[in-house]
């Protein structure tokens, strides 16, 4: 809300000056380090008081800093508060004691920073502690000379605090007139204000607000104090505030007038004042209140009086008559300044775009009949009858028809537990439902059973059936199909023998393997001679003949690397022995062995050797062995790192 | 009369479920509080169905419909078509459309008699639309947005639109539609109306977080209940309170 930006009543108080000091060495004293020697290196006792300067200049900024931002700035309040503020306490002094803080603010900067340089230079504990005492002293000396500001400025900020909260933005109705016209007593009677009524001049010293319901909308009420008939230089700081409130307020205005002349003013004066202050009224809704009509009516007013409203007459300005002693029409004159105000600010804003927002939310469209169709609603005859017994169970209670409670799926979902389970089917209706729990297949021979959902499936297929029939009488499967040729009973004959062939080896291998319960590890892949192959196929009967470009010819011919080796361009530097150069140790199966057929024995005897281990699938003599899991001398005694782990 | 509820505390209510004067679709849910709402309010008078659409219970974003029929998107298995085939009246037409944009329900808003379609859906879509639902189908935005199912509810009776369409929009609208309209919100003020209410000739559902307020504007604009008597001090005050609230509000 806008309200809240215009309180003035969070602002923090302002110590005076030697409170100010005082608070801000203290501080220092607590929340920085207390204990030095002289002993220490003198970079770190330069730090230790370094540390002190630089952390008082910090708190005194911080702390003025807060007043400079809380306080409102004449500039970015509004004009009303702006205007007020120098009525009440006078712009240039405002001004100037907020400049004097900031001021303030950057010497205790510069003062911080100048001995902050100079800190360098101490070359002892002493020195340092002095340039200390030296720095804070007249950071202290700046504040003091600050103590007429801060004064004022606490002075300003409880004044501004107990400013009555005006919202100038929302709809306001403005009191005002002379002194002792009945302003206050207005206020009282509309709002829960509680102003004090004195019956003498100038009871209301400054501003007052009340707020009062009307048309579902909260209205400010704002009492002003009573103005005289001077010229605006004359005019005191009671009256000023009166004026700002009625120059910046875009308000209703209620000018009170004493109709009895009680207050001491006669209506000549008061219409004076009216024109005096016209100026201020214009673009605003204007009503004229004659107050005090307990004790004079206007009927009985001289003639002369009389004429005195005639000019408000003439600018179509609308009387009205009240009493706040009596309370006759006082609620008339606020329905009538209230019902104005509203209507003035909601032609104003209708002019603006943002108003299209909320219109279109305020407004029921009804349609223009384009044709002449009925478009009626579809309501079943159950749920009518449904409301009318409702509307009459409602209307005679004392019958308390209880209608049947209906059971739910959740009331049976509840009372089954965990053995409840949603039943999808039990929504269908089928022509017979008994079928509804009937199992459907979703496929049916690779087929989708949902392809062929047809509602004319059955005239479909007596379509098919028809057809059918005819055809058949028709003779179209008369034909012998039996009509066997030579060809094809060789190759049934073929196909006989080779499933035989097939079906013997398979059986012949099983029983093999059956045989044999030891365990065997595959025979290596053997190439197949191409005599071999051709010669089973053909006793498998298979046509042999010409098979020169077959793949299994040209599988022969071609080598297992694909790529072929250049020949060397050196000659390989080798030694007599033919090794070599690099090589310098034999390998191990080579050693010692004086040619080719002896290393080829010695192979031969080694993997013969092997046969019984690899066959087991047993430990050889290359794998890894663990002679003693748990070595005595490792596992006993004291044991520090990197002793229990031996490999 | 508007009811509140809630799916699974979820406020969308319509997102999960399609009613129409004829039927009503609710999605399969961890437990059957959401469908007994229905099932107590509407099972003596409509059927009420448990069904999902693709394997999803977002139905009432992915059909469409009226009392004259349904219309599920591609997506839609063999099974559940089967199961909301043999759920459904046998005068209401069902039929699978294969659409492009296959949210039914977010870019098409209907009642019985006109229905509001996305300006990019297909023509035979729309097609199909005139046949099975047996309306009179118009390319339209609602508020520059093109999603008419999720912004906008209407019945035959009264509709809501979205807050931010304007009067002239709101006219044409209506003038399209036959049938007085409002533009407002839902759910404490959410605008995607079509996600927050469901509604039929007789009875609407809304969002659990709908205010008193809002539960006012849709009763008297779809005429639920008791509202059809409307006396002259209404039009007289309608002014005042009109004033009160342009004033408070900007």
């Amino acid at each position: 809300m806008a309200s809240s930006q215009y309180n003035f009543k969070k602002i923090v108080t302002i110590p005076t000056a030697q409170d100010f000091i005082d608070i801000i060495l203290s501080k220092t004293q607590r929340k920085t380090p207390t204990v030095v020697h002289k002993q220490y290196k003198i970079a770190r006792i330069r730090n230790f008081y370094l540390r002190k300067i630089k952390f008082t200049q910090q708190s005194f900024h911080d702390k003025l800093q807060l007043i400079l931002t809380e306080f409102p700035k004449l500039e970015e309040v509004h004009p009303f508060y702006a205007d007020l503020m120098n009525v009440l306490y006078d712009k240039n002094h405002y001004k100037l004691a907020l400049g004097q803080l900031n001021i303030a603010k950057n010497l205790i900067d510069n003062v911080a920073k100048d001995y902050g340089r100079m800190m360098k230079f101490a070359d002892s504990l002493y020195r340092c502690k002095c340039l200390k005492r030296a720095a804070l002293g007249r950071m202290a000396t700046i504040i003091k000379r600050q103590a007429q500001s801060l004064q004022y400025l606490e002075q300003v900020r409880q004044h501004l605090s107990r400013l009555p909260s005006i919202d100038p933005n929302t709809r306001t109705l403005l009191i005002c007139g002379y002194p002792n016209v009945g302003k206050s007593s207005f206020l009282n009677k509309i709002t829960r204000a509680d102003v004090e009524v004195q019956p003498y001049a100038f009871t209301t010293k400054s501003l007052y607000v009340g707020h009062t319901d009307y048309k579902y909308l909260r209205w400010q009420v704002v009492d002003t104090p009573g103005i005289l008939d001077h010229s605006l230089e004359d005019r005191n700081t009671i009256e000023m505030q009166a004026i700002t409130a009625l120059a910046h307020l875009r308000a209703a205005i209620l000018y009170v007038m004493d109709i009895s002349e009680t207050c001491g003013y006669t209506l000549e004066e008061q219409l004076n004042l009216f024109n005096n202050i016209k100026v201020l009224f214009t673009n605003k809704p204007l009503l004229i209140v004659l107050n005090k009509i307990d004790i004079k009516q206007f009927d009985e007013l001289s003639e002369e009086k009389k004429a005195v409203f005639e000019q408000f007459r003439k600018d179509d300005v609308r009387i009205i008559e009240m009493s706040t002693f009596s309370e006759e029409g006082v609620i008339e004159v606020r329905n009538e300044a209230c019902d104005r105000l509203l209507a003035h600010r909601v032609d104003i804003k209708l002019k603006s775009r943002k108003v299209n927002d909320v219109l279109n939310r305020l407004h029921v469209t009804q349609p223009q009949k384009r044709d002449e169709r009925v478009r009626a609603p579809y309501i079943p005859e159950g749920v009518i009858q449904r409301l009318e017994s409702m509307q009459v169970t409602n209307n005679n209670n004392d019958q308390n028809v209880s209608i049947e409670k209906k059971k739910t799926e959740r009331d049976l979902e509840i009372e089954l537990e965990e053995d409840y389970h949603l039943d999808l089917r039990k929504t269908w209706s089928l022509k017979d439902n008994d079928e509804r729990y009937d199992i459907l297949p979703e496929i049916y021979r690779n087929k989708n059973v949902a392809d062929f959902i047809d509602p004319d499936i059955m005239t479909k297929l007596e379509e098919l059936e028809r057809e059918e029939e005819a055809r058949e009488q028709a003779g179209f499967y008369d034909m012998n199909e039996s009509e066997d040729d030579e060809e094809t009973t060789a190759i049934r004959k073929l196909a006989k023998k080779i499933r035989y062939k097939r079906q013997v080896i398979i059986g012949e291998a099983r029983s093999k393997k059956q045989a044999r319960r030891t365990p065997s590890v595959p025979r290596p892949k053997r190439a197949v001679d191409r005599e071999n192959l051709e010669n089973t196929m053909s006793g498998l009967g298979i046509d042999m003949d010409n098979k020169e470009d077959s793949h299994y010819v040209a599988k022969v011919h071609e080598t297992r690397s694909r790529s072929l080796s250049r020949p060397e361009i050196k000659r390989k530097r080798e030694d007599s022995e033919g090794h070599v150069r690099s090589s310098s140790k034999v390998p191990r199966d080579q050693s010692g062995v004086r040619d080719v057929t002896m290393a080829k024995k010695a192979r031969k005897i080694n993997k013969i050797s092997q046969r019984k281990m690899n066959l087991g699938g047993k430990t050889g003599e290359a794998d890894r062995r663990i002679f003693i899991k748990k070595p005595k001398h490792l596992f006993s005694g004291k044991r520090s790192t990197g002793k229990t782990d031996r490999r | 009369m508007a009811v509140r509820t809630q799916f699974e505390s979820s406020n969308d209510i319509g997102v999960f479920a399609r009613l129409t004067n004829a039927y009503c679709l609710v999605g399969i849910g961890g437990s059957e509080n959401f469908y007994s709402t229905f099932e107590s309010e509407l099972g003596d008078h409509i059927p009420v169905i448990h069904s999902s659409v693709g394997d999803c219970r977002i139905v009432g974003r992915l059909t469409v419909g009226n009392r004259h029929g349904l219309l599920v998107p591609s997506s839609t298995t063999d099974q559940e078509l089967q199961h909301i085939r043999n759920s459904l009246p046998d005068n209401v037409r069902l039929r699978r459309c294969e659409e492009r944009l296959s949210a039914l329900g977010n870019v098409i808003a209907c009642n019985d008699y006109v229905a509001l379609i996305h300006p990019d859906l297909d023509k035979e879509t729309e097609q199909i639309l005139t046949d099975t639902l047996n309306v009179e189908c118009f390319r339209q935005t609602i508020a520059d947005r093109v999603l008419v199912g999720s912004y906008s509810m209407f019945t035959n009776q009264g509709g809501l639109v979205h807050p931010k369409t304007s009067i002239q929009e709101q006219e044409e609208l209506s003038s399209l539609l036959q049938v007085p309209l409002v533009a407002g919100t839902i759910n404490r003020g959410s605008d995607v109306i079509g996600a927050g209410l469901l509604v039929n000739d007789w009875i609407g559902f809304c969002g659990l977080d709908t205010t008193a307020h809002e539960i006012s504007v849709i009763e008297s604009v779809f005429k639920l209940g008791q509202h059809n008597l409307s006396g002259s001090t209404t039009t007289t005050s309608n002014k005042t309170i009109k004033d009160a609230l342009l004033d408070a509000l900007t």
